[in-house]
């Protein structure tokens, strides 16, 4: 592993929101070290992760912020949303509060970000169909209503949980091309880093990208 | 701002926190909620004195709120880590995971805190200074939180 002062050329902000319990420190978990937490306890504060994917052969370093859900942390989590380039906002499909809930999620994004984060709607757990409470079409519609992205996934078997995070970096990326985001701004969640002189620049014979497909729900 | 211990609370976060605080305890009413989230804010800030103060602050919720204990070891280790009394932010840890063994979020506090420590090259003595000190302190709570946690 020859990690140069960067082996990446973009850090990208994450925040991970959602009610207690519906899945996202096992989404974040399943996401970077490709495992599920059978028995998590619950976050405290503030919990953080990273991984490098790539993007249009770019790597780009994932930094990403998960928050408890409780109400005793909210205040202080919510400094953790400024200058967050995505969010990933997470209920669980078996549980119709934590779906309620979402639109006061939504608003606290909306408000405490800036209108180029990108939002990334997960309705997690679609391995328990059995206890569905939540209809995909009714959460494809919310979605759309609200211009987010939407995916239903389960940090139990891994499904759409790759996607999710992905697709949330791409938007990001083509938001930097298309002159959306301006990296200068303060609070753009996106840091660039110039390659360093001697890298490998375009190589993609990256270290820790497994690249996995994954399977609908 | 890479990780739990390098990323710093906003000084307006900070400020806004602080008058809480100060407006409960003028009127000798300060609530856990308001103290934690200022003692929170104020271990996550650029200056070691106001750290100090947030260390402060969680040690006596950690005596007088049995609720909140685990979030009080957690951020006394993170406060002690950023204070670079390692030894004491390890003790925490330890105890904190003697209690929830596995608990992934303070175990990755821990590597955390042992990388830093190696990048200042202080690994062996704080691992044989430690010990001694807050253990004895910690275990009498450890049943409390153990009935807690989960
Ligand atoms: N069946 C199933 N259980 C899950 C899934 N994701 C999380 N869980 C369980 O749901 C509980 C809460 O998960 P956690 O990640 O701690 O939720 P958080 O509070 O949002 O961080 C834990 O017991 C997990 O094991 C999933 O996709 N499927
Ligand atoms: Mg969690």
């Amino acid at each position: 592993m020859s990690a140069g002062p960067y082996n990446y050329s973009y850090i990208f902000k994450y925040i991970i929101i959602g009610d207690m319990g519906v899945g996202k420190s096992c989404l974040l978990h399943q996401f970077t070290e490709k495992k599920f937490m059978a028995d998590c306890p619950h976050t405290i504060g503030v919990e953080f992760g990273t991984r490098i994917i790539e993007v249009s052969g770019q790597k780009i370093k994932l930094q990403i912020w998960d928050t408890a859900g409780q109400e005793r942390f909210r205040a202080v989590t919510r400094s953790y949303y400024r200058g967050a380039a995505g969010a990933l906002m997470v209920y669980d499909i078996t549980r119709r509060s934590t779906y309620n809930h979402l639109s006061s999620w939504l608003t606290d994004t909306r408000n405490l970000t800036n209108p180029s984060t990108v939002i990334f709607l997960i309705g997690n757990k679609c391995d328990l169909e059995g206890q569905r409470d939540v209809t995909y079409e009714e959460a494809s519609k919310f979605a759309e209503e609200n211009g987010l992205m939407f995916v239903e996934a389960s940090a139990k078997t891994g499904d759409n949980v790759e996607e999710a995070f992905l697709e949330t970096a791409k938007k990001i990326y083509q938001s930097i091309q298309d002159g959306r985001l301006d990296l200068n701004a303060a609070e753009s969640g996106v840091q660039h880093k110039p390659s360093q002189p001697g890298g490998r620049p375009g190589t993609a014979a990256g270290g820790d990208q497994p690249g996995r497909d994954n399977c609908a729900c | 701002m890479a990780d739990v211990l390098s990323e710093t609370v906003l000084p307006d976060d900070l400020k806004k926190f602080e008058k809480i605080y100060h407006e409960q305890l003028y009127k000798n009413d300060v609530t856990p909620k308001a103290q934690f989230e200022y003692a929170w804010c104020l271990v996550r800030s650029k200056y070691p004195a106001d750290i100090q103060k947030g260390i402060i602050l969680l040690e006596e919720l950690y005596k007088t709120h049995e609720e909140g204990q685990r979030d009080y070891l957690y951020y006394l280790a993170i406060g002690s880590a950023r204070l670079k009394e390692y030894s004491k932010a390890m003790n925490y840890v330890r105890s904190f995971l003697t209690i929830e063994p596995g608990n992934q979020q303070v175990l990755s506090l821990q590597q955390t805190i042992k990388k830093k420590m190696e990048k200042e090259g202080l690994v062996g003595m704080a691992m044989a200074g430690g010990v001694v000190l807050a253990v004895g302190a910690i275990v009498g709570v450890g049943m409390a939180i153990a009935n807690k946690a989960k």
